[in-house]
């Protein structure tokens, strides 16, 4: 705070802080810790509070009968006050069936349901190979843009690869939707060949299969790999390739030895963005099975503040995928060697 | 305008732990011109820094006319600071940069632009006003810097190495004009430089520094006869340096005996018999006694090892009993043909005797 | 120049790869363009019925899509107007700080661009709910701003480090006041910074749905009506939508590349 003061002064320092702290708090930390406390407490409603409820009305009732049969001032005043028992007694707990006691615990985790507990293990499978298959992809791509071609190829390659990155990422999903779908491209082709029967429904129920949304995931995910490769690639100094070839070294050998190693933050960058994406994507499968399909995590997430309207649930169910996706990037960050400052370029 | 003293009082700096400016006193008079020079990484621009008020010191006071800048920042003093890279402000005219200040004061527009337009012209810079300091030459670039800090009417101009950038023509011309400025002007400068060339052409008096410690501060003339230590004698100008042991002592003279034999020389520092010592000769001291007697009193004989023409004079090394010695003689027709055996020799005053200390170059 | 570690044919071989893959990007988006011109009323190629605009004036007349893009362009206003200030202030704050205390501070600002968009809209629909403010266009704002502010504070930094300090410290020493010396001088050497920050928070506002979907509660975007829109049949009205992103993105790219392309005086 000192050195801010000595900066820019004690007004504009005190503002700056403060607005960062505002967005540390209000946009970052807080909501976080609300979705986490949120995970972490359940209402039970208890089906016995219901039926004592209406056992009690039903006392009450036959208490209110038998006092106004009664004549008697004396015996009148004690039923009086049996009946002010009882209804007290209904006051609470009709508060308790309508606000059900917090409990706090991990119940919400372990709750979780054997077949979403394989969705889960299944979303996070499928976001580790779409990103190993990204990476597969866009090595030999993020090398040609970034390494083996003149600076007019490279202009022309980073446009043909900004544009599809930068159309919404519904469309390229939607793109996919119309080549997979019953009546879509492929079906339509094949038919053209009599391979398929349109008229008849005997088109091949490509979206059907769970690959559907792998297939759509990686095209729309893809280019998050090959640009913080390119951006590292292009720092690297042409002559170290040179001068490791000059030395007699290998294509294979030169890739393993000079470039690889030069290109590690940008792999560790592109592999952590491509997970945190595909793992976290609810666009893509939630567009891919047209909102029917429960094959991805994201859509259990979804269901559970949207149409269970367990938000417990829910949240419970963000914080584990979240625990996997911190998890992937420091795995990634002590595998690659690279630290927080590399990452986010 | 109206130059002020400067004055730091027992001023120190560290940087946690380490130290950048030892416990330092020093005055700077009004109206002088005073240079502080010193190699890089000696403390120089932090000591500069202090008195712009960039630096708070550790301990110890910065009197600016007498008056304690404890508290204050750089936009509270009256000092104006000329930055290495100039630091013009590559957005606004030239116009713009130097009426920055004035701006900053409250100035009305009007007033702004003539007090800028008559900068410009005492720089000699007329007419070039709406130019952005891109479009500068060098020259150009660090007159504009100099009217900048000139806007502001500061008491004292303090100057980074504002040359260091130059090329050595421009360099030269810039140090007459500084000087003619401050003439002009008549506030206090205050003129950092590595380059001693710089520090002795323009300065009143010169500070020169070294590892965070003033060594010396005195006007140029005695900073090269009469340096007060090892550092300073080494550092300014170039010198022949003999290690040797104390053999004999007599006021202020003293014998030392060396690997090229037992020379004289004054006494400078505390010496006693038996005692390492430095025995400091510069080059242009030195007289080759070609025939004739010799006409110092230290006599070495040596023999030539190698010539160098420098245009006016002509630099010999000359190897003695495995030591190397410099000698610079004026060029004139006898030096080409000179005997391989010389014998050297210099007077009693041309030699300084010091205890052993810190050289400039190792 | 090409640096030739690969023989002829290998580079035959890498052209073609990277040919394909080109085609690969770009096919689905030219099938689904195609398609906004066939006068079939189920999206399609194979099926072409004739060439037709009539698409064009369905979306035209789509009052809940015209409203979605209103709603998304007033989202991403309010994402600028929050991302731009917490992300310059972010960056000033990095800028002075030790490596020591800037590292922590860095990674709490950071750790949005890496925590998947979904994350970001249910904790703030959780915590706006505590303050009564139910799932809509607010809460997008503040769900989405969570994590512009950290992509505008990263290119703000990079502009900053590329900032000469002692243009502060000679403003200052010249008797400027901090206040002074940041309008007249950091703020006109963050201003280019600040137009592309705002662009790109626009557009990242303006594309979002992962992070949207959850916060938007009952309002709706352009894109998540699209994205509602494809559960109930596919219609040729969002490649439409499609056909205007492909060719607005195209031309701003080559703007881009000729703009970028011309040499500067």
């Amino acid at each position: 705070m000192g050195s801010l003061a000595r900066a820019y002064g004690r007004p504009l320092a005190t503002l700056i802080t403060g607005i960062t702290l505002l967005w540390i708090l209000v946009l970052i930390l807080v909501p976080l810790g609300a979705m986490v406390e949120q995970s972490l407490w359940w209402r039970d409603s208890k089906g016995d509070v219901s039926l004592a409820i209406d056992r009690l009305y039903n006392d009450i009732s036959l208490i209110e009968l038998d006092r106004n049969a009664e004549t008697d001032p004396a015996k009148q005043a004690a039923f009086d006050k049996a009946l002010a028992e009882k209804q007290a007694e209904v006051a609470t707990l009709e508060a308790e069936e309508k606000n059900p006691p917090k409990t706090y615990g991990f119940a919400n985790f372990t709750r979780m349901s054997a077949l979403h507990f394989y969705i889960f293990v299944r979303t996070i499978l499928y976001a580790l190979l779409v990103t190993a298959l990204a990476l597969v992809v866009c090595y030999p791509v993020a090398y040609v843009v970034a390494l083996a071609s003149g600076p007019r190829k490279a202009v022309i390659l980073m446009v043909a690869l900004i544009v599809p990155y930068a159309i919404n990422e519904l469309l390229r999903v939607y793109a996919w939707l119309m080549i997979l779908d019953y009546r879509g491209v492929i079906n339509g082709i094949l038919g053209w060949f009599g391979v398929v029967d349109l008229d008849n429904r005997g088109w091949i129920p490509f979206l059907e299969n769970p690959s559907a949304v792998f297939l759509a995931m990686i095209y729309t995910y893809v280019l998050f790999m090959v640009f913080p490769m390119v951006n590292t690639l292009e720092t690297l100094d042409r002559n170290q390739i040179e001068a490791a070839r000059d030395l007699g070294a290998s294509t294979a050998r030169i890739h393993r030895r000079v470039i690889i190693p030069h290109a590690k933050p940008g792999i560790a960058v592109g592999c952590i963005m491509t997970f945190m994406l595909s793992a976290g994507s609810y666009s893509v499968p939630a567009i891919m099975t047209r909102g029917q399909g429960g094959d991805w995590f994201s859509q259990l997430v979804y269901r559970q503040f949207y149409e269970s309207n367990n938000w417990n649930m829910g949240s419970a169910y963000a914080v584990s995928l979240l625990v996997v996706c911190t998890a992937f990037i420091l795995i990634m960050m002590r595998l690659f060697g690279v630290g927080l400052r590399d990452i986010a370029k | 305008m109206r130059g002020k003293d400067v004055r730091l009082d027992k001023v120190s700096i560290r940087f946690g732990d380490s130290i950048a400016v030892q416990p330092t006193d020093l005055a700077i008079h009004a109206g002088e011109f005073f240079s502080i020079l010193g190699p890089s990484g000696c403390g120089k621009t932090t000591l500069l820094r202090t008195i712009s008020g960039f630096i708070q010191p550790t301990e110890g006071r910065v009197l600016i006319g007498g008056e304690d800048m404890a508290g204050k920042g750089p936009n509270e003093r009256p000092t104006a600071l000329i930055f290495q890279n100039l630091a013009l402000f590559p957005l606004m005219s030239v116009a713009e940069n130097v009426a920055f200040g004035l701006e900053a004061r409250g100035v009305p527009r009007a007033e702004r632009q003539r007090r800028a337009r008559e900068l410009l012209e005492l720089v000699a810079l007329e007419g070039f006003g709406d130019k952005k300091p891109a479009d500068l030459s060098g020259g150009q670039r660090q007159r504009v810097a100099i009217a900048r800090a000139l806007a502001v009417e500061p008491s004292v101009l303090l100057l980074d190495e504002p040359l260091s950038a130059l090329d050595l023509k421009l360099r030269q011309h810039m140090r007459t004009e500084l000087r003619a400025i401050q003439r002009r002007v008549g506030i206090t400068f205050i003129y950092i430089t590595h380059d001693q060339g710089e520090a002795l052409a323009m300065s009143d008096r010169v500070a020169v520094m070294s590892r965070g410690r003033l060594e010396q501060v005195a006007d140029a003339d005695t900073l090269y006869a009469d340096p007060a230590t090892p550092f300073v004698a080494s550092f300014v100008g170039e010198q022949n340096v003999l290690h040797g042991t104390v053999a004999g002592l007599t006021d202020d003279i003293v014998q030392v005996d060396t690997p090229v034999g037992r020379l004289s020389g004054r006494v400078k520092g505390p010496l006693a018999v038996g005692e390492a010592a430095l025995v400091l000769v510069r080059p242009e001291r030195i007289a080759l006694g070609v025939g004739g007697a010799p006409a110092g009193e230290n006599v070495i004989a040596a023999r030539l090892a190698s010539r160098s023409l420098e245009g006016a004079s002509v630099h010999l090394v000359c190897a003695a009993a495995g030591q190397n010695l410099t000698v610079t003689v004026p060029n004139g027709p006898n030096v080409r043909e000179l005997p391989e055996e010389l014998s050297l020799s210099f007077g009693t005053r041309d030699a300084l005797v010091f205890p052993v200390g810190a050289l400039a170059h190792g | 120049m090409s640096t030739a570690t690969e023989s002829a044919g290998a580079r035959l071989v890498l052209n073609i790869y990277i040919g394909l893959f080109v085609l690969y990007l770009f096919l689905p988006l030219a099938v689904m363009s195609a398609a906004a011109f066939n006068s079939y009323d189920y999206p399609s190629v194979t099926q072409w019925r004739g060439f037709t605009l009539h698409w064009f004036v369905a979306l035209a007349n789509d009052q809940r899509l015209l409203q979605g893009l209103v709603n998304s362009v007033l989202v991403a206003l309010g994402v600028i107007a929050v991302s731009i200030p917490a992300g310059l202030s972010g960056a000033l704050i990095l800028t002075r700080l030790g490596q020591r205390s800037g590292t922590f501070l860095y990674s709490v600002l950071v750790s949005p661009v890496l925590t998947p968009g979904i994350i970001l809209g249910i904790s703030s629909l959780i915590f706006w709910r505590e303050f009564g403010v139910p799932g809509g266009l607010f809460v997008a704002v503040m769900a989405q701003s969570s994590f512009i502010a950290s992509y505008a504070m990263l290119l703000f930094l990079a502009r900053l480090q590329r900032q000469d300090r002692t243009l502060e410290e000679a403003a200052l020493d010249l008797g400027a006041s901090h206040t002074m010396v940041f309008r007249r001088i950091t703020l006109p050497f963050l201003a280019p910074t600040c137009f592309t920050a705002a662009v790109v928070a626009f557009l990242q506002s303006f594309e979002n749905y992962n992070t949207t979907v959850f916060a938007i509660g009952g309002e709706w975007t352009l894109v998540t009506e699209i994205a509602s829109r494809l559960r109930f049949g596919l219609s040729p009205v969002i490649n439409v939508v499609g056909v205007i992103f492909v060719v607005l993105t195209l031309v701003a790219a080559t703007g881009y590349v000729l703009l970028k392309g011309k040499p500067k005086r």
